[in-house]
């Protein structure tokens, strides 16, 4: 992924964690705050070898703000649940505030940090001159 | 940004942001604070978060702050606001993900003197009895039919299964068992996350603590409450682990269709909510009390786990190795009460997001013990400094809704903390002040370094003098456990 049509950053908040994340289109801007996510729960060091667990996530929201939030929300259940962490083969956004995704998934051993939750807070994904973007706080 | 000319000064501790300072807050803010505190919230969002809860429907009197405060999400940490039942609205999010996340202290007649030699076998003790660390359950797996009967029962559950006595049910807020829990309410998700959790401290701000009362400022009230100058005590602070953190984001995320449908506006989603007499209110209130027994009884099975520690080191050393409960407090909850508002009785439902119940003298509420004192309030100060115990007062119930703070409250961003404080050095400084520390990750340590957080002797000077409550006893930690 191009690092500067794509990327996120971690941005101060007292309590909890905050990141900015930006793509060049909706599905860049979900898998991008996904990697995200996955940055900020601290899986260091994992197995190589996405092919060996398959799965698959469909959901649909309100809006696309909604629907981010529920995609982190599976991604996330599965990683503290069951020590899963998926890769995404394949992502498709439709503008019905839908979403099909196709993961191929490693088991790990740890993540250095609990979160717990996703949060709507002050959620607003923007248009911007280079595609979208968006500010993520996670309960912790 | 809310800056600190648009308050209003009540008192030396006491500010309003009136209802004027913009359109859609239904009652002013209150925020008990001294000036210097003051400052430090004016560089987060913290009151601006304040402001936003004040369009939330129903509201009565003001929404208040505490001394603590500082930047969460939806609410401020250290908010309490009242909302008219069953009219008015809840909101998962006035509440937190961490239902019930709170704090119990239990007393003991062990003498720092007669103890201070078996500190260390004591945190080697309690790591190995109660499990903690990030991702980590308990020693239990319950089967799905268990997790609702501990949804229902809380503490209850604990006593029927060998875990709690009666003294700790009676010493706890709700005697550990909040009315109105059903578990039909709860995902199968949030059950199935709470299967292996019953009896585990997670990880983050969550601790186990060896203190030393190291003196004692109302010497009656600490006697009721078994609390001598000299000897040790353990708080615990925890909540309802995953099955909590599901309930509110299983409730969050289903409220975002439903607040159009009751003609409600927001300044932030995060504030969804609900009026407590629609199916939807009702669902989450059933749901919130499942998860707030969860967190009793997760607490009260901890602390079995670290009576057996104790046991297992002090037995046939002291004469007195038992600890008993002084008290539990929710510091993330919705309760529903009565409280006194323009000189009428109100029920309502104060929404408490890190603050705490603090219960005068006099309230029905409170076990016989503590009826004359006013309840105990306990105030964790961050890691390696005092811890307070406190006693809710009558000024308490006619000011903020009986609450007062419930710990220092951060200052420091976890990533600044990481940059300014290395985790190992952090170690030596706190084994330098003779604190024994037993942590989960060096990562996590620096992250909740006592210089990320407010100096809590402040916080608590500041509830004491604007009265919302009295200063029983300090606490100075001596072992600290950490996920």
């Amino acid at each position: 992924m191009n690092e500067k049509l794509a990327g996120f950053e971690e941005q101060s908040h007292t309590a909890d964690l905050e990141i900015k994340v930006w793509g060049e289109d909706l599905t860049s801007l979900f898998l991008t705050a996904a990697d995200g996510m996955f940055h900020l729960s601290g899986i260091e060091d994992y197995e190589e070898g996405f092919s060996a667990v398959k799965d698959t996530i469909s959901l649909d929201a309100m809006d696309y703000e909604g629907l981010l939030i529920l995609f982190l929300e599976e991604l996330l259940y599965r990683l503290t649940e069951d020590y899963m962490l998926f890769s995404i083969e394949k992502l498709s956004i439709n503008t019905d505030f839908s979403l099909k995704a196709k993961l191929k998934g490693t088991q790990i051993k740890s993540y250095q940090r609990d979160i717990k939750a996703v949060t709507y807070h002050r959620l607003n994904i923007r248009e911007t001159s280079q595609g979208y973007e968006v500010n993520i706080v996670f309960d912790i | 940004m809310v800056s600190i000319t648009d308050l209003k000064k009540i008192s030396d501790y006491e500010w309003e942001i009136p209802v004027s300072y913009r359109a859609d807050m239904r009652v002013p803010v209150r925020i008990f604070a001294s000036e210097t505190l003051l400052k430090d919230v004016t560089r987060d969002k913290s009151l601006e978060q304040a402001v936003n809860a004040c369009a939330l429907p129903g509201l009565v009197g003001s929404v208040k702050v505490m001394p603590d405060m500082h930047q969460g999400y939806g609410f401020p940490i250290g908010g309490v606001a009242a909302t008219r039942y069953p009219e008015g609205v809840i909101s998962p999010g006035g509440i937190g993900y961490d239902i019930n996340c709170g704090v119990r202290l239990l007393g003991s007649r062990i003498s720092y003197h007669d103890g201070k030699s078996y500190l260390g076998e004591l945190a080697t003790a309690l790591n190995k009895f109660c499990p903690s660390g990030v991702g980590t359950g308990g020693h239990h797996s319950l089967s799905t039919k268990d997790v609702e009967d501990v949804c229902r029962k809380g503490s209850r559950w604990a006593k029927d299964n060998g875990f709690a006595t009666d003294q700790d049910l009676r010493r706890t807020e709700d005697g550990g068992q909040l009315r109105g829990a059903d578990p039909r309410f709860l995902s199968p998700r949030a059950l199935k996350r709470g299967m292996e959790q019953v009896g585990s401290l997670g990880a983050g701000n969550h601790f186990i603590e060896i203190d030393l009362v190291s003196q004692v400022f109302d010497q009656k009230a600490a006697r009721a409450m078994g609390l001598n100058e000299g000897d040790l005590a353990l708080q615990i602070h925890c909540g309802s682990r995953g099955l909590g953190h599901q309930v509110c984001s299983d409730y969050v995320k289903s409220l975002q269709g439903v607040v159009a449908r009751y003609g409600i506006e927001l300044p932030d989603r995060e504030l969804v909510c609900a009026p407590m007499d629609s199916p939807e209110g009702e669902a989450y209130l059933a749901a919130m009390a499942c998860a707030a027994n969860y967190a009793f009884a997760n607490r009260q099975v901890l602390s079995h786990y670290a009576r057996e520690a104790f046991e297992s080191v002090l037995a046939g050393v002291v004469k007195d190795w038992h600890l008993h409960l002084v008290y539990d407090v929710a510091h993330n909850i919705g309760k529903i009460e009565t409280h006194e508002v323009d000189g009428k009785s109100v029920k309502v439902c104060v929404h408490r997001k890190g603050a705490t119940r603090a219960f005068g003298p006099g309230s029905e509420d409170l076990p016989p013990e503590y009826i004359k004192i006013g309840q105990p309030v306990l105030v964790p100060g961050s890691m390696g400094t005092s811890s307070w115990v406190l006693r809710g007062t009558s000024e308490a119930m006619a000011r903020s809704f009986g609450s007062s703070c419930h710990g220092a409250g951060r200052v420091m961003s976890r990533s600044q903390a990481k940059k300014k404080i290395f985790g190992e050095d952090l170690l030596k400084q706190l084994e330098r002040d003779g604190i024994k520390i037993q942590a989960g990750s060096m990562r996590g340590l620096a992250e909740e370094a006592p210089a990320a957080y407010k100096d809590v002797d402040e916080v608590v000077e500041t509830v004491t003098k604007a009265g919302l409550a009295a200063k029983v006893a300090q606490l100075k930690p001596l072992v600290v456990i950490k996920g």
